[in-house]
């Protein structure tokens, strides 16, 4: 467990935390029950939780208010779930955001003409820029 | 310093409005409807003060309540489930 404040002059030293267990784009992870998900990722090291659906631009915690939806990630399969928001719980399943197909950007005549072409296009979008 | 994104959520940078609202001589709702500044996830609420500061610093038009960059309602985006329903 890196990036925590362990010893902090006001509030002591950081003790008696429970463990959860999560993972983050398959990958297993640990935080403290309290923890948001964006904290409990923070605490490990990442910062990227998404990348923007049209560019690909890394994207991290903005606001931490739950005002921006820049933190936006997908929880148990659920959509649009607030990082800065959303406390932590055991075996919960985060899934970053990632690049989204965007086929008809380019001018017509670049357009695929069938479902075949149309996939061609967008294979390197499904796994968008990796995080870390 | 121009590459300086304002709207997060559709990705639009100083740059862009700068020269959008300097070519076109635009309003408020006109550099939006453009650029998509502000019509982003968030619903403008994180960059509407700012897309304002470069409409003023560049057409001199004072943000107003004519044609707004409105906030519409509700406050929050939430998900339909929130309302009611399904419990997920």
């Amino acid at each position: 467990m890196t990036n925590r404040i362990v010893n902090h002059p006001v509030l002591g030293e950081l003790t008696n935390q429970t463990s959860v267990t999560f993972t983050f784009d398959g990958q297993t992870y640990e935080g403290f029950e309290g923890d948001t998900i964006a904290s409990a990722l923070l605490a490990n090291g990442i910062r990227q939780l998404r990348v923007h659906e049209g560019t690909g631009a890394p994207r991290a915690i903005y606001c931490n208010i739950g005002h921006c939806f820049e933190c936006r990630v997908t929880v148990n399969d659920t959509q649009i779930v607030r990082a800065c928001m959303t406390p932590i719980q055991q075996q919960m399943v985060i899934e970053s955001g990632k690049m989204q197909p965007a086929p008809f950007k380019a001018s017509p005549e670049e357009w695929p003409r069938t479902y075949a072409e149309f996939e061609k296009m967008n294979e390197h979008h499904k796994e968008g820029v990796p995080h870390g | 310093m121009d590459q300086t994104i304002i709207c997060r959520c559709e990705e639009v940078s100083l740059e862009d409005i700068q020269q959008t609202a300097s070519r076109y001589n635009c309003s408020a709702r006109e550099v939006k409807l453009r650029t998509r500044a502000g019509m982003g996830y968030c619903g403008g609420r994180t960059c509407r003060p700012a897309v304002d500061a470069v409409l003023e610093a560049v057409t001199g038009e004072r943000a107003g309540h004519d044609i707004p960059l409105k906030v519409q309602p509700p406050v929050r985006p939430v998900s339909l489930s929130v309302l009611g329903g399904e419990s997920r």
